[in-house]
């Protein structure tokens, strides 16, 4: 009788308790600054060019094979404004493959590609499978905007 | 029928018993649609959540959206269900709960029907919610269903006895089977003062006519997955959910008629037919309430224990009751004789609860590892490390 | 007369079938019933099976490790420490003094939540429909909550690399885990009060599912069910990895390797690794994070080797066969969830349906980590 008697007890000192749940999506939680959403490229507002110059070196160390990139010589360079020779022409991530090891920030040389650390980064939800591979513009367009503060690891 | 205060005889006997219906109707469709939601938010407070929030103001129109979106299902059939006794299970739980309101009083004035048996007549009907168990089990054409259905026959014929017997303790000491005798005779002392064993009696068989924890082995949702209900869907399915609450609420009624005193303790109600009901309802709803806090708290027994706690427990300390009642009442004994046998039986019952299991303490032996089984010397060694 | 012999019963086939809610993923019991009685029980696995280990026959040795943690996906640090293991003994990496710290701190972390889960999903199976859940889950969100600060998701963490971890642990560390430690603590208080000396959770596990220490052995069990079962063998004692050898702790041995003893196991071998915890983050030393000497590129030599780390649900061990190259040519994982689920017959046949899911429950198994 005792344990149910000890039993009674805690559950009603529970409910003299606040509740913990967040009510999402009126109330959303913060997220810590390391959070791994997905990846995101990152746009070089000093020149206006992206920081990525298409060196396949993410798309070769990705396990789950989700980027494809091709990389075309940079006009920009040839004007003089970038010391970017060759630049990024067409990158697509396939969201619905990706595992968010992390793997490819890892290996960047030019820190061109980091993870999405924002809310907007979790709530992706799309009606058709195809919608989630997703283009240069579209990856590139929240750090154009000044939406993410990415953290890189040194 | 005197209802509403208005104390008049309605003289077509047709009129009487469809006014009483309507009623009837009314009131369960109401108390189970809220006792449903407030059953909802009470265990997600004990569980720390919050409940329906959504749908209306802190999501008290959950059930109705429940109902309306039941009431869309499909209502479907196994093929080779054998369809008359698939189709009229769900009104065979039904319809007893429907009978049961009908001899309860709410207040001094107020019922359906003031019947000198109402009691007896309360538990007999109560009692023939069994066959729709077997109905559902036997003719959903489904081995869980069958299993479930049993299990709920078997626990709800064997648990009516322990109901019954403490019942029968109870009038025993009032001499009167009526309702509102009953509630009369607590004007300065409600029953469960004299009669503690009588309701810790009446608290486990109702837990178990009503399916809940501890005894929910019928409907257990993490093994049979439903039970005898596992082939309904959509309207049927919400009749036993009805049926279920509805069953809740007669049971915490008759409870707090019969223990905690009715519209009589401690107002010793002569006016204020209102303030009666209130009070009624007050402790039909603590006795609610009770019901949910237990069922989050405890697990549910296997069914072997529950017969062995039925049949091996509660009948003999049901006799038992009874036989420490006829003891007081033939020899006239004062009324604290009573308070001290049943007083003394609750303890024997606790004292029965709590040895059948913990028959020896049972702990874990630590055994020690890591820096505890090296040498002295190795430990002062890396201990430079630490600093 | 008809004596019972004339009688004729006939044997129900019961199918758990993989959608259940009380099977712990998609795992199929066929349990032939006499009446209430178990007379056979057949399990049919591998409705999880992903080819995890041919996957990784197709990744070098860094890429592997996002399929490591979904293995065992509750107790995913333990997974990725043995996998690291496994790789440094191969290709002959140190690992700096700091990260063995910090992978011992968040693998003992990571124990609890892994138990607390079991504590939570112990209770709805045995029927509290939901209270020993959530006030077992409040606790672990919280543990994950600092998971997710170090390696910035909640489930998958994949933050251990061979020779190290990938990155720095956050400034706030030590001070975040001695922020949750109390709470902790508390919340193994209610779960106690709610559950251990409860008379029906008694009488529903006490001698159900029995193993004998002999038995326990020759069917190949390991940790908490070995434990329980009286035999005192501990990865961490018995074969001492990583820096166990500094700390003070104790191993929870039971008696009777019922379903109850091994609920009290591992709710005491919580207690111990909060009490390591607490001891590893005073020690907390500074320094780098990864050895100075570390390959651009991991390549390992021709060799086999074995590691196996003491993990929330017994000996997990990688087997990895190397032929050359960046590649391993197998990685085997020896779950621990495989072996001492195949005991499952032995346990519950005799028993009652009802005692079929508690003792599932009790043997803790992951499907992942069944299946691969």
């Amino acid at each position: 009788m005792i344990g149910i008697l000890r039993g009674m007890y805690i559950t009603f000192a529970t409910m003299l308790r606040k509740p913990v749940t967040i009510q999402y999506p009126d109330v959303h939680r913060g997220v810590p600054q390391r959070d791994r959403a997905f990846p995101l490229l990152l746009w070089d507002t000093a020149i206006d060019e992206p920081f990525c110059t298409g060196c396949h070196a993410c798309e070769r160390a990705c396990p789950v094979e989700c980027m494809t990139v091709t990389m075309k010589d940079n006009p920009l360079h040839a004007q003089g404004t970038s010391k970017r020779r060759k630049i990024v022409d067409q990158f697509w991530i396939d969201y619905g493959r990706c595992m968010r090891c992390n793997i490819c920030v890892e290996v960047c040389n030019f820190e061109a590609i980091a993870m999405n650390n924002t809310w907007a980064g979790h709530e992706l939800s799309k009606f058709d499978r195809n919608d989630l591979v997703l283009d240069l513009d579209q990856l590139l367009s929240q750090h154009k905007q000044g939406k993410i503060e990415e953290w890189v690891a040194e | 029928m005197t209802l509403l205060a208005l104390d008049y005889d309605i003289e077509n006997p047709w009129l009487d018993a469809v006014l009483g219906l309507l009623v009837i109707v009314l009131l369960m469709t109401v108390m189970a649609l809220t006792l449903i939601y407030v059953e909802r938010k009470v265990a997600a407070r004990l569980q720390m959540r919050l409940g329906p929030m959504r749908v209306g103001p802190h999501g008290t129109l959950q059930t109705l959206a429940d109902a309306i979106k039941l009431i869309g299902k499909e209502d479907l059939r196994p093929a080779s269900a054998d369809r008359w006794v698939f189709e009229l299970a769900p009104f065979a739980i039904f319809v007893p709960a429907f009978l049961g309101f009908v001899a309860i009083p709410f207040t001094r004035n107020w019922a359906i029907s003031f019947l000198d048996l109402g009691l007896f007549y309360i538990v007999a009907v109560s009692g023939l919610s069994f066959i729709g168990f077997l109905m559902a089990g036997w003719g959903s054409d489904n081995k869980y269903a069958l299993l479930g259905g049993m299990r709920a026959a078997a626990q709800l014929i064997s648990y009516e006895v322990p109901l019954v017997l403490s019942l029968l303790a109870v009038s025993m000491v009032v001499g009167s089977l009526d309702l509102r005798e009953i509630v009369e005779y607590q004007g300065r002392v409600p029953l469960f003062v004299w009669q503690p064993l009588a309701l810790f009696i009446f608290i486990a068989a109702a837990l178990s006519e009503l399916e809940r924890q501890p005894f929910d082995i019928p409907t257990a949702e993490s093994e049979v997955v439903g039970g005898p209900f596992i082939e309904y869907s959509g309207i049927r399915w919400s009749m036993f959910m009805l049926a279920s609450y509805t069953n809740l609420f007669i049971y915490s009624l008759l409870g707090s008629i019969v223990f905690l005193g009715g519209w009589d303790w401690p107002l010793g109600g002569r006016e204020g037919l209102w303030l009666q009901l209130v009070w009624t309802a007050a402790k039909a709803g603590f006795l609610i309430l009770f019901f949910i806090w237990i069922r989050f708290t405890l697990p549910r027994l296997r069914i072997d224990q529950l017969m062995t706690f039925c049949w091996k427990v509660l009948i003999p300390l049901a006799f038992l009751q009874i036989f420490l009642n006829g003891l007081v009442l033939v020899y006239e004994w004062p009324d604290v004789f009573l308070l001290l046998t049943s007083g003394a039986g609750l303890a024997l019952a606790c004292y029965i609860v709590y040895r059948s299991v913990r028959v020896e303490p049972r702990g874990v032996r630590l055994v020690p590892a890591g820096r505890a089984r090296l040498p002295a010397a190795t430990a002062t060694a890396e201990g430079g490390s630490g600093a | 007369m008809v004596t019972e012999r004339e009688l004729e019963t006939v044997e129900l086939n019961i199918n758990m079938g993989p959608q259940h809610p009380s099977t712990h993923g998609v795992f199929r019991m066929v349990i032939t019933v006499d009446g209430e009685r178990i007379v056979d029980v057949e399990p049919h696995i591998g409705y999880m099976h992903r080819g995890g280990e041919k996957l990784s026959e197709t990744m070098d040795f860094r890429q592997a490790i996002g399929y490591q943690d979904r293995t065992d996906y509750l107790a995913q640090f333990l997974n990725e420490q043995a996998y690291c293991m496994a790789v440094e003994k191969l290709i002959g990496l140190e690992v700096p003094e700091r990260s063995e710290y910090i992978r011992l701190i968040l693998c003992e972390l990571n124990r609890v939540t892994s138990h607390l889960m079991f504590i939570g999903a112990f209770g709805i199976d045995l029927g509290f429909f939901g209270t020993s859940f959530t006030y077992a889950f409040r606790e672990r969100e919280r543990i994950q909550d600092i998971f997710e600060e170090v390696s910035g998701d909640r489930l998958m963490y994949g933050y251990f690399r061979p020779g190290g971890v990938v990155w720095d642990v956050p400034d706030n560390f030590v001070q975040r885990v001695r922020e949750v430690l109390p709470y902790t603590k508390q919340g193994m208080r209610d779960l106690d009060l709610l559950l251990t000396e409860n008379e029906v959770l008694i009488a529903r596990s006490r001698g159900i599912g029995a193993m004998s220490a002999e038995r326990a052995i020759n069917w190949g069990l390991s940790g908490p069910m070995l434990r329980a079962s009286g035999v005192p063998w501990d990865l961490r004692k018995d074969q001492p990895y990583s820096l166990y050898d500094r700390f003070e702790f104790s191993i929870p041995v039971g008696e009777y390797g019922d379903v109850y003893d091994r609920y009290l196991v591992r709710l005491a071998e919580v207690h111990q690794s909060i009490a390591i915890v607490e001891q590893a983050i005073d020690q907390l030393p500074d320094g780098p994070i990864m050895p100075e000497k570390m390959p651009r590129k991991l390549r390992a030599p021709v060799a086999e080797v074995y590691a196996a780390v003491e993990g929330a649900r017994g000996e997990y061990g990688i087997y990895i066969v190397s032929k050359g190259g960046d590649k391993p040519y197998r990685l085997k994982i020896r779950s621990p969830s495989f072996c001492n689920l195949s005991a499952l017959k032995e346990m519950t046949v005799g028993n009652y349906v009802a005692d079929a899911v508690a003792i599932l429950g009790s043997v803790d198994i992951v499907l992942c980590d069944v299946d691969r």
